[in-house]
């Protein structure tokens, strides 16, 4: 037991109980270095210890090497007799003791933290990165994602010290981790992997890896589709070659995702793998398969697909209202059997029971079968069909099988067969254009938009959107379909599309589902709007417009272009100092500033 | 101009983190009208939500604040947002409109009054009986806490662990009204340490070396002159600010190498330590302010300023006050190893064995971990080129949870220059320097 440590025991039990333990002499050379020792006192130049400063409170009285002599001072009623204060003051001798003898400890007990890679890509300048400092302090931090993949598509990367804040909000917020790996550079995945709450950064995998097939065996799974989706990009029946060595063993999430790949180069040869697939275990996989098949023109899959969809539409000619046109009549399917099933079209479609789903009203079951199967049919079926272009195709009348009168003797390639005595052909109208027939031209066109989309099939995307047959409902579509155009024609037929919905709720829902930056024809259709927005609710009036500016503004503001902010500030003089237009000029102003700040 | 405060700066005056937060959300131009500055002051309406419009207004030389909002908030988010504003250079020069000047008027006329009153108090000699009068107190004070810590260790620690908190507030009020306010804070302070693993150890150390102090102040006729008046501030006698500009003055570039607030009993401390560059002296800046007030934030971490310091009398001078700046320099930190602190830090308890907190700057450090263990806040330590290793103790508190990580990102594993507060307890981390990503604030 050291001398402390009798000093400390003895205190906790008292000195009513305990006597005081001895102070052994303290014999210590004189400290080097210590130019003003000489202020500590005559009584200090025989007694350096390592408590010179002490030694100093005890004045001359102090004696070489014991605590308890100096402190019986001469002539004092002396409270210095009591042990407790005795045990006080040979404890302050050991306690400066302890203090300034506190030793490092030695390296070789620790290991030093190695070194992180060095960085490819440069920093962001100081000011974007006192911005970023900013946004993630919560000041706007809804332009977070904006802010990193501005940097990241510049070639910048985040400053280390703004790392941890960043990883945190990752943590809590995956839609962010995308553009965290791409902005955090190589720093952030050597943090990452010290600390589990951001492991995510490693297994998102920031580093691409590269072409050497060990990536295959050893990669992440991020890595392992980079190295397959490049493999597929040069040697597609390599990329199959190998994806199919290690198909069996994969789980199913990580064959989906390897699955998808093939999406780049696809061709008739991956047709025998992908009919495989479609008797996979996943549903995901099966799924993913029946979409690729369905994009392969040729294949079996798509024969059995048109074949199917064949004998639900068919074009007949009719005389409605004097006018002799082709209709297309609709007859969904039935039934629902084994073979379609595993061509991927399930028994419960979606939305085929979901009341007042997101496309409206609940869609039958037998009307959720003829979607699935026209999404997965190949759109040439309908061009060849019906020997017209898709914008014609698109346009034509539609009317439900079911509502035809009993004689009918349509069917497949018999055009010119008219129902005898329909009331319809008389003239009219009423017989035809019926609510059943409203819902099956929305199946069809729902069914085509999806096809659209999956084939990722501009010129029909084109003629869906200009034929105006989208159901206005359908804004999820509609901006999926956007996706599908070439980017040169998207701001336009965006444009379009929001004029055409002016004053419709669903505008607020196509809106949120289009990507920004808002800019070109589309940034002069918004301001339009806010402006008759802001022109109902400055003036009181209830209008179309009326309480649509605030949820407007929220939309535009990470979206619109930023260099649309003088507009904006003219919108807002015109109509007197409103809210939400003035913290979206501010947000533009801000998004714009931020912008300049990383070029 | 380029005179006008940094962000950082600025939101350093905010009384808490919501308000700072609320300050960026009032820094927009939209939100003001009529805004301006001249070289002392700035100026602006904001528009608050609904009809109301608040008039603020900073006097920059101090810094000094008014606004009209009903905020008790000081300085309001309206003042700071307006500084905001100011420094990111969207508030152009103009003429002080009335209220402006009124206040500033106001202002200056309550200052030169307060000045009459403190040279009037100043040039009446303080009456030697007062100052006899506290001498006795005092002593009483003294000899009744030696008394009293005679009794403590008499009857034993042990039962300080179940005392109630009354032990240590009463005998800390019978200080106050001793007049020995330096006392009686660190008695008060004391009944925290009762907690963790070794406080027997801890609070016999801090009796220990109170009954020092004690049997210090009773001999300080003996002691010589520094040695006395640090014996005399750690009492709790102070020495007016002239008499300090009088005395010891060092000029050098001093480095900010951090800055601790610490709130107790209605006053909120804010600890920045100095460092010199050419000198190497350590320097420690106090500035005080009532909760919600704002604190001096003149000193910015991680930035170096050309001055004259005057020290506080004492065996080791370490208080100053800046008593003349002469602009800012940029320079880097000038360090010492682990061996050197421990080296600075054992000479100072030489010269004063009171001395509990002296400013860390260690140059060449990386960080480490025990071997085989995981990286975490309470494993860090920094090993110096010479393979010394330092446990770093990171402030516990929920928003300073990432700075283990901060540091440990910008060092990125290389060497850096970690600038801290060492005390008996081990070092806290305060800021960090490196070479290319220059300073972090902790």
């Amino acid at each position: 037991m050291s001398t402390w440590t009798e000093h400390v025991s003895a205190a906790l039990l008292g000195t009513r109980r305990r006597s005081v333990p001895a102070l052994p002499p303290l014999t210590v050379p004189p400290l080097e270095g210590v130019p003003d020792a000489g202020t500590s006192g005559p009584g200090m130049a025989e007694s350096r210890t390592d408590a010179d400063g002490l030694r100093a409170g005890d004045g001359p009285g102090g004696a070489a090497g014991s605590g308890r002599a100096g402190v019986v001072g001469a002539g004092e009623a002396a409270p210095e007799a009591d042990p407790a204060w005795v045990l006080l003051e040979q404890a302050a001798v050991l306690a400066v003791r302890r203090r300034a003898g506190r030793r490092a400890g030695t390296a070789g007990g620790y290991a030093v933290i190695a070194p992180a890679p060095g960085e490819t890509t440069p920093m962001v300048p100081p000011a974007a990165a006192r911005r970023l400092a900013r946004i993630l302090s919560g000041d706007q931090l809804r332009l977070l994602p904006e802010w990193l993949d501005a940097a990241a598509g510049r070639g910048l990367r985040v400053p280390p010290g703004l790392l941890p804040d960043l990883l945190e909000r990752g943590r809590a917020d995956r839609s962010l981790r995308p553009s965290i790996v791409r902005a955090a550079g190589r720093r952030g995945v050597w943090l990452a992997l010290r600390n589990t709450d951001w492991a995510y950064l490693v297994s998102e995998g920031s580093d691409p890896g590269d072409d050497d097939p060990e990536v295959w065996q050893t990669g992440t799974r991020n890595q392992r589709v980079a190295y397959l989706t490049r493999l597929r990009g040069h040697d597609p029946a390599a990329a199959r070659r190998t994806l199919r060595e290690t198909w069996a063993g994969e789980p199913a999430p990580d064959r989906a995702a390897f699955l998808a790949t093939l999406e780049h180069g696809l061709s008739p040869a991956d047709e025998p793998f992908l009919e495989e697939a479609l008797g996979d275990r996943a549903k995901d996989v099966r799924r993913l398969a029946a979409d690729l098949l369905a994009r392969l023109p040729g294949s079996a899959y798509a024969h059995r697909m048109a074949e199917r969809a064949r004998t639900c539409l068919w074009p007949q000619e009719r005389t409605v209202r004097g006018r002799r046109q082709t209709w297309i009549v609709v007859e969904p399917p039935h039934a629902h059997d084994e073979e379609m099933a595993r061509d991927g079209i399930p028994f419960h479609p979606a939305g085929s029971f979901a009341p007042g789903g997101r496309s409206g009203s609940p869609v039958g079951t037998r009307a959720g079968w003829l979607r699935e199967i026209l999404a997965r049919t190949p759109l040439e079926t309908w061009t060849d069909l019906l020997g017209r272009p898709p914008m014609e195709v698109v346009c034509l009348p539609v009317t439900n099988a079911d509502r035809e009168p009993p004689g009918r003797t349509a069917a497949i390639g018999r055009r010119e067969d008219r129902p005898a005595g329909a009331p319809g052909a008389g003239g009219s109208s009423s017989v035809w254009a019926d609510a059943g027939d409203e819902q099956s031209a929305r199946d069809v066109h729902v069914g085509w938009i999806r096809a659209a989309v999956r084939q990722r099939d501009a010129q029909w995307a084109r003629a869906l959107l200009r034929g105006g047959v989208v159901p206005a409902d359908e804004a999820e579509a509609l901006a999926d379909l956007l996706e599908v155009l070439p980017p040169a024609e998207r701001d336009s037929a965006a444009a379009d599309l929001v004029r055409w919905l002016d004053g419709s709720p669903e505008l607020l829902r196509l809106l949120d589902r289009m990507p920004g930056p808002w800019a070109g024809r589309l940034a002069d259709a918004v301001i339009e709007l806010l402006a008759a927005a802001a022109l109902d609710e400055g003036g009181g009036r209830g209008g179309r417009h009326g309480r649509m500016l605030a949820p407007l503004c929220r939309l535009a503001d990470a979206r619109l272009a930023p260099d649309t902010a003088p507009r904006l500030d003219e919108v807002a003089r015109r109509h007197g100092d409103l809210w939400p237009l003035r913290e979206l000029t501010d947000t533009l102003r801000f998004r714009h500033e931020m912008l300049q700040e990383l070029t | 101009m380029n005179d006008r405060w940094g962000r950082e700066q600025i939101l350093g005056l905010a009384p808490d983190a919501s308000s700072a937060k609320a300050a960026g959300g009032v820094a927009k131009p939209a939100k003001w009208r009529g805004a301006g500055c001249d070289s002392h002051s700035v100026w602006g309406e904001c528009q608050g939500s609904g009809k109301s419009t608040y008039q603020a207004c900073v006097d920059l030389s101090e810094p000094a604040f008014r606004c009209s909002c009903p905020s008790r908030k000081f300085p309001c988010k309206h003042a700071l947002g307006l500084l905001l504003l100011w420094s990111e250079g969207a508030v152009d020069a103009a003429a002080r409109p009335q209220w402006v000047a009124e206040w500033l008027d106001q202002r200056r006329q309550r200052a030169a009054k307060a000045e009459e009153r403190r040279t009037a108090t100043a040039a009446r000699a303080p009456d030697p009986r007062t100052a006899e009068r506290r001498a006795q107190r005092v002593d009483d004070g003294v000899a009744e806490l030696a008394r009293w810590l005679r009794d403590q260790v008499g009857q034993g620690l042990a039962r300080a662990e179940q005392a109630p908190y009354r032990v240590w507030d009463d005998a800390a009020r019978r200080l106050v009204d001793a007049q020995a306010p330096g006392l009686a804070a660190q008695v008060k302070s004391l009944s925290a340490l009762r907690h963790g693993d070794g406080w027997p150890e801890r609070l016999l150390e801090e009796y220990a070396l109170l009954a020092l102090l004690a049997r210090a102040y009773r001999r300080r006729a003996d002691l010589p002159e520094p040695l006395r008046a640090t014996v005399r501030s750690r009492i709790g006698f102070t020495v007016p600010q002239e008499e300090v500009l009088r005395g010891e003055r060092v000029r050098d570039e001093w480095y900010v190498a951090g800055s601790r607030d610490l709130a107790q009993d209605q006053i909120t401390t804010r600890r920045a330590w100095l460092r010199g560059i050419r000198t190497g002296r350590s320097a420690l800046v106090l500035s005080f302010a009532a909760p919600g007030r704002p604190l001096d934030a003149s000193l910015v971490v991680g930035t170096a300023f050309d001055a004259e310091l005057a020290f506080y009398p004492g065996a080791q001078p370490l208080r100053a006050l800046v008593a003349e700046r002469h602009g800012p320099v940029s320079a880097a930190p000038r360090g010492t190893t682990v061996g050197g602190l421990l080296q600075e830090y054992a000479d100072a308890l030489a010269r004063d064995p009171w001395l509990d907190r002296w400013p860390a700057v260690l140059e060449g450090v990386r960080l480490a971990t025990p071997r085989q263990t995981p990286v975490r806040a309470d494993t860090l330590h920094a090993v110096d080129e010479h393979g010394d290793a330092l446990p770093l103790h990171f402030s516990p508190s929920n928003e300073s949870r990432h700075d283990p990580w901060r540091l440990l990102a910008v060092s990125g594993g290389g060497s850096f220059t970690l600038c801290g507060e060492w005390s008996p307890r081990g070092l806290r981390p305060l800021s960090a320097w490196h070479e290319q990503e220059g300073v972090v604030v902790l």
